[in-house]
């Protein structure tokens, strides 16, 4: 049970950060590879408030989020502006120097050995009461004004332009919206694993969170959240198969983009009148038979 | 549409039911309560190592050494009558992952006793999750943080059975000196724990006979920036009479051909890693090299054990010190017994002159490392790895 | 600064230079940074060491094989990860995706064949310096620059004396009409991949003798993927002048400034730059279409 515990809680805490990147990459098309950076701020900042501070848990997390989205700011400000092959560097970049950020001032951070002594004060409970607001403020945010906008300029950024769009803002909003979901999935990080260390917040990862929209379908935030839970807790119990996971793991991508490039959902989205139309095509289908 | 729900719920579906499986043995475990009462007659070993990601060599040494053990336990009668088995957990050089295969371990395989890591970052990431449980994890890392707490008292089931970075380094310094090495450099991983705890007590060491290395003969580097010889260039051209270079193998045969190249001719004092394969790797004269090891080669057993597995061990120091545990952990099994955990962690801190291939090991209980435990200095003539001496603090 | 320095940065800038072109290439056809680039360096130098040098042939048939095997996995490459792709007309994103994900690919098959340790290349040359009037140069990083000059030097001419090469430009500027005109463009994009393989696998096996040979070499991609983006997306001229500028920039940061914080200095110019100058230093040849 406790093993369940530990993958459903990191589960969530993953489903939490690509949340973040399907606003960015799913709605407004534009790929970070330094999306893990602000996790690792996230967790690094909170963690520090309340060891070297002692500031409550949760108003650290409060400072915390609120620091990444300043921090978001001031690298999302060129990178609106830029072409998107650009944001992609950009954010990689940025995602490197933090890193080597955390490694040099080890005063603060510990540097390579890690930041130890966070307290472990979340659990399952809080991680998935997150995950389940997270994914609720998504909805709200695709199917509000600005979401529309966002997909708008997703497909074509000149003729959203021309629609009146103010692209810049718009593309601000959701990267900042971005960053603050991914560090507070840093922040329950650091306080479910009680350690961290600057190691685990590569492009690699920033890569993979990507991957994991792709998978469950990158016009679907139902198929996203899905794609991050399956791909982020099936490896566990792929365990025994050491090496070949991340084989069996890319096959299984390489196959869904290429023979549904749309994702495992494509474009459907969990909702209740589309659970209601399904009920009802089945039933019509089978009064069909019926005759 | 209804394929598109069909889908979802199937998804679902199969990683619950994947889950449940996973956990089905785990809830076992919660019945039969603290004790770990091994079914049948096997005693289950785990083995927590990087099999994959950057320190795999290290990991896959271990284990292979933790094996050789538990073959050998097994052709001899096993622990008690029983037979052990060692249950091999890949932690991938992620924390995340050690702690998902630390908890897979306990709960679901509930084996008896974990080899731990070599490698201080996996050990800080599972220490605070091993304080729910009472399974013992008996590792290597460096790293005195990795057993003790803040407040200085152990943690439960940390244990590290070899001589800590604070001894490591100050062997290495000690041995520099008698042998009349005057100015020092340094080159060290600044991303990596090991490398960088390393440092202090080697300046530590140093500083204490009145010899202080300059700020900027103090040279870090990282992953990203793998330019050794930009990196050692300073550092040659003050002429210092050794290098001190507390990396992991794969940097160091990096480092030491730039060094060669930039023409250096003082010493390289390295730590661990330096042992062989490093010689065949770096496929060079290595006469500069000063090295520490934990074996001592002039020994007959040694010699006898390093030559079998020479050509499949990347890191022949850690298969040792994964063979030496496992002995351990034998004796400790046979005269604590498995039912009463307190019992067993007592007698894992209180091994008293435990004659292993890696040297006497007698645990302070304080601290949950070996106390005063010597190591050897070796360095090469050309390519064949020569002994100079053992050395203790 | 010392001429060492300088040295040391022309010839990192030279194997960067090399990534970079290989990846400039693929992004003059398909417009999308493909990814996969630097693991196809670490299959071809793996290749190269297990079937050449580590049998103790020497420098030259390893560069052959290693890039003859940089060409093959290319090849594959192309065809299980991006052929479908491009005839389904889907957006560049999936390449981008597919190009990590086939990434992750090779260096999992790589990982399970040597289970991540690291190799050496053996020593190829017998003195490990050359001493060129003054300046003591290492061997290898001669040999570094004067191949990957020839290699660049090649394809340079390949690419705008050839029909061939012709062709590839074509295809680059409108895939479809040049298909009207008759030209077969799943043709040019294989070779297109190939020929970026062969340059990959000979930066694989420069990687592997400057930093030894291990599963993630490839990881170093990044660096070539800054520099064509410094030097202008899809050019090639550009991307060898950002590659050549970036090894200078970071050897010289690095001496200055030590680890870390240059790191994040060549991050903080490159920023200024791209924001300066938006297109590279080349760039111009690139329409954004969104």
């Amino acid at each position: 049970m406790a093993l369940l515990q530990n993958i459903l809680t990191q589960a969530f805490i993953t489903v939490i950060a690509v949340c973040g990147v399907y606003v960015l990459t799913g709605l407004t098309g534009m790929f970070s590879l330094g999306q893990a950076a602000f996790m690792a701020i996230g967790s690094y900042a909170s963690g520090l408030l309340v060891i070297k501070a002692g500031i409550p848990v949760p108003v650290a997390i409060l400072i915390a989020v609120v620091l990444a989205m300043v921090v978001g700011y001031l690298i999302g400000y060129p990178v609106v502006r830029l072409r998107r092959d650009y944001i992609s560097l950009v954010t990689l970049g940025f995602g490197e120097a933090i890193a080597a950020l955390l490694n040099r001032m080890t005063t603060l951070t510990g540097g390579a050995s890690g930041l130890t002594g966070i307290p472990r004060c979340i659990g399952l409970e809080v991680a998935t009461i997150s995950a389940v607001a997270a994914i609720a403020l998504v909805a709200f945010f695709k199917t509000s004004k600005y979401g529309r906008q966002c997909i708008a300029l997703r497909g074509d950024e000149l003729a959203a332009k021309a629609m009146g769009i103010n692209v810049t803002k718009i593309k601000m909003i959701a990267f900042i919206l971005s960053v603050a979901l991914t560090s507070y999935s840093g922040c329950l990080y650091s306080f479910y694993m009680s350690y961290v260390d600057p190691s685990g917040f590569g492009w690699k990862k920033s890569a993979d969170w990507v991957i994991m929209v792709f998978f469950g379908g990158v016009n679907s935030l139902t198929g996203s959240t899905l794609g991050a839970f399956i791909l982020s807790a099936l490896p566990q119990f792929l365990r025994d198969l050491q090496n070949y996971r991340y084989v069996i793991y890319a096959v299984l991508v390489i196959l869904i983009i290429n023979f549904k490039p749309s994702g495992l959902l494509g474009e459907w989205e969990l909702t209740i009148g589309n659970i209601k139309k399904s009920i009802r095509r089945i039933g019509r289908k089978n009064k069909k038979e019926e005759r | 549409m209804k394929k598109k729900l069909l889908a979802i719920l199937m998804t679902m579906a199969m990683t619950f039911s994947l889950a449940a499986c996973g956990s089905d043995s785990g809830e076992t475990k919660e019945d039969s309560g603290g004790g770990k009462e091994t079914s049948g007659d096997e005693i289950v070993i785990g083995c927590l190592q990087d099999i994959t990601g950057s320190t795999s060599g290290l990991g896959i040494s271990v284990q292979k050494g933790a094996q050789a053990a538990v073959d050998e336990i097994n052709e001899n009668g096993g622990i008690d009558g029983k037979d052990v088995v060692l249950k091999t957990y890949d932690t991938k050089g992620d924390v995340t992952e050690a702690v998902n295969a630390y908890i897979t371990a306990v709960t679901v395989d509930e084996v008896s006793l974990v080899v731990g890591p070599p490698v201080a970052n996996i050990a800080n990431a599972i220490k605070e999750t091993s304080e729910s449980y009472d399974t013992p994890v008996m590792g290597f890392a460096l790293d005195p943080t990795c057993q003790l707490k803040e407040d200085g008292s152990p943690y439960k089931n940390m244990f590290c059975f070899q001589p800590s970075a604070t001894s490591q380094g100050q062997i290495m310094a000690a041995f520099a000196l008698e042998n009349e090495l005057k100015t020092f450099g340094v080159l060290y991983n600044q991303e990596n724990s090991y490398s960088v705890s390393l440092l202090d007590p080697f300046l530590d060491e140093l500083k204490a006979n009145d010899i202080t290395v300059d700020e900027n003969l103090i040279v870090a580097y990282g992953a990203a920036d793998a330019d050794y010889k930009t990196l050692l260039e300073p550092l040659v051209s003050a002429g210092v009479d050794a290098i001190y270079c507390p990396n992991y193998t794969q940097q160091l045969v990096a480092i030491k051909t730039a060094a060669d190249e930039l023409g250096y001719e003082g010493k390289l004092v390295c730590g661990l890693d330096a042992a062989p394969a490093f010689n065949t790797t770096y496929g060079g004269d290595c006469s500069n090299v000063y090295y520490i090891n934990n074996i001592n080669t002039d020994d007959p057993t040694t010699i006898e054990m390093s030559d079998e597995v020479a050509d499949d061990v990347s890191a022949v120091n850690k298969y040792f010190l994964g063979y030496d545990v496992v002995m351990i952990a034998k004796e400790c099994i046979e005269e604590a017994g498995l039912e009463d955990a307190d019992a067993l962690r007592d007698t894992i801190a209180n091994v008293n002159g435990y004659k292993g291939l890696t040297g006497t090991i007698t645990m302070d209980p304080e601290t949950h490392m070996p106390k005063d435990m010597s190591m050897f200095m070796y360095t090469y003539d050309n390519q064949t790895p020569v002994m100079l001496g053992e050395f203790g603090i | 600064m010392s001429i060492q320095v300088l040295i040391n940065g022309l010839a990192t800038g030279a194997v960067y230079a090399l990534i970079a072109t290989g990846f400039a290439l693929i992004f003059n056809v398909l417009k999308f940074s493909n990814f996969s680039h630097g693991a196809t360096m670490t299959v071809a130098a793996f290749v190269a060491y297990f079937l050449v040098s580590a049998k103790g042939y020497g420098i030259v048939p390893t560069l052959i094989i290693g890039a003859l095997a940089g060409g093959l996995v290319a090849f594959c490459g192309e065809f299980i990860g991006f052929r479908r792709i491009l005839k389904n007309h889907s957006s560049a994103t999936y390449f981008f995706v597919s190009s990590i994900t086939l990434g992750t690919l090779y260096e999992g098959l790589v990982t399970i064949k040597v289970g991540s340790n690291f190799f050496n290349y053996p020593q190829f040359f017998e003195k490990s310096t050359v001493e060129l009037g003054k300046v003591v140069i290492s061997t290898t990083d001669l040999m570094m620059l004067i191949i990957s000059t020839v290699a660049l030097g090649i394809l340079a001419f390949v690419i705008q004396k050839t029909r061939i090469g012709r062709a590839l430009r074509a295809v680059s500027f409108d895939r479809d009409t040049a298909q009207l005109m008759g030209i077969d463009s799943t043709r040019i994009i294989q070779f297109t991949f190939v020929v970026s393989g062969v340059i990959a696998g000979l930066a694989g096996v420069f990687l592997g003798i400057k930093y030894t040979l291990y599963p993630s070499l490839g990881s170093l991609v990044v660096k070539g993927f800054i520099a064509s983006v410094i030097g202008g997306l899809g050019s090639l001229t550009g991307a060898v002048i950002g590659a050549v500028l970036l090894g200078l920039v970071e050897t010289l940061l690095l001496s200055i400034m030590g680890s870390g914080y240059s790191t994040i200095a060549t991050f903080a110019i490159m920023l200024v730059f791209l924001l300066l100058r938006p297109r590279g230093i080349a760039g111009s040849n690139v329409q954004e279409k969104a």
